[in-house]
């Protein structure tokens, strides 16, 4: 007497295991990272002003092709409400901004970079509305060698803040004291809004895992 | 993982011919809750997997067997700051435990009046193929282990048919320090259903 067995089999397959693979991320912002790091030598207690450039910088390669020219900038919409949140950041935490030349404490350097990759892997739904007797299917299988490489197939983004030990420059053969850094982060797809929004709350965020900085 | 899911419709058959033999197959949902170190990771409660076991009767009341298992244990941890040294990172984890044991085990049925009901305990030996995956931002943190395996169980038959029955059932899978994991272990209640005797 059998019969009863597949059927639990199968009630037991499609229990454990139908449909209910766990989930990641739903939103862009939920791949968003906010990192900072700062020298517990410096005494930002004792700084009391800063500047900042106009533009934010776009980095595209490790060395600069020209030296000596302008390099590529990020655009405006995006760059001038980075900077003027950071400077109302810096402000809050009891910072005063002055020009360039009035000698800072310390100068905070803004650059931003983006990374597109290469993705050899795509869902077998994109054949639904072509491909013969297509049903929905877990995936593609390579029988007897390997998927092609794949890694990603979005765009992303880096918002990379430095802080400059204004003290430093020139007095050590060249190095420039970099006192506190902060990167943000995370795919840079989306409506310009919803990236600024983004980048919004993370740089907050980034002021406020850093409250050393706080005078 | 995908392997596993390979596996599954083998397994069906062999469940299928194996029943016929003088043995059993069992298959169960475990619901999992993670211990130890699995807990300090994920201290979620899994309701994500399977088990089969497939046992010889080797007495009246004895069974020897082996016994392959999924579990997915899961967690997904709200935008934290994790801070090391001077450093701080601000982000949303995703946290994925696939663990898959494999145990050959051995059942005592203990004796009892009632043909219904039977009480068993029993012991298995073997390794547990671990995968812990932390997704961090654009970022994915992977290890793999195969972790040496104790698993105690203790359980009950109910006798549905002839050679079929319900069980339920508690198991500790107990897997061993490895280099780069520590051990991984969850207590499991196991709703199954067995065929063969």
């Amino acid at each position: 007497m059998r019969p009863l067995f597949p059927f639990f089999w199968g009630l037991f397959a499609v229990a454990s295991l139908g449909g209910c693979y766990p989930s990641g991320p739903e939103y862009n912002s939920d791949l968003d990272l906010v990192y900072t790091n700062y020298s517990s030598d410096f005494g930002f207690a004792q700084k009391q002003t800063f500047a900042l450039p106009d533009s934010v910088i776009e980095i595209t390669g490790q060395v600069l092709e020209n030296p000596g020219t302008r390099p590529a900038m990020l655009s405006s919409t995006y760059a001038i409400p980075i900077l003027q949140q950071l400077a109302a950041n810096m402000t809050k935490y009891g910072w005063t901004q002055v020009d360039k030349t009035n000698h800072p404490d310390v100068i905070l350097l803004v650059s931003a970079m983006t990374t597109t990759n290469i993705y050899y892997y795509y869902d077998w739904d994109y054949w639904d509305w072509w491909y013969p007797d297509y049903y929905p299917s877990w995936g593609w299988y390579y029988p007897g060698f390997y998927y092609p490489p794949y890694v990603t197939g979005y765009k992303s983004g880096s918002v990379f803040i430095q802080m400059v030990d204004q003290s430093t420059v020139g007095a050590q053969a060249g190095n420039i004291a970099i006192v506190w850094s902060c990167i943000l982060n995370g795919l840079a797809q989306g409506g310009t809004s919803d990236i600024l929004s983004r980048i919004s709350t993370n740089l907050n965020q980034a002021f406020t895992q850093s409250p050393y900085l706080k005078h | 993982m995908r392997a596993f899911l390979l596996f599954l419709p083998l397994a069906l058959v062999s469940a299928g011919a194996y029943a016929q033999s003088p043995g059993n197959c069992m298959v169960s949902y475990p619901i999992s809750f993670p211990m130890g170190n699995l807990h300090d990771y994920s201290s979620n409660t899994s309701f994500r997997g399977i088990s089969f076991e497939f046992n010889k009767k080797t007495s009246p009341y004895t069974t020897a067997g082996l016994e392959v298992g999924w579990n997915v244990f899961y967690q997904h941890v709200d935008k934290k700051v994790y801070q090391e040294g001077t450093a701080s990172i601000t982000g949303v984890q995703y946290r994925y435990t696939n663990a898959v044991p494999i145990i050959a085990g051995v059942k005592y049925y203990k004796k009892t009046g009632s043909k219904a009901m039977r009480p068993f305990v029993g012991v298995g030996l073997g390794t547990i193929y671990v995968n812990r995956t932390t997704d961090f931002g654009l970022y994915e943190i992977v290890s793999d282990s195969w972790q040496f395996a104790l698993r105690p169980e203790v359980g009950i038959d109910f006798k549905v048919a002839s050679a079929q029955a319900f069980w339920l059932g508690a198991k500790y899978m107990w897997g061993f320090n490895t280099s780069n994991l520590d051990g991984q272990q969850w207590l499991s209640i196991n709703i199954g259903f067995r065929s063969g005797l």
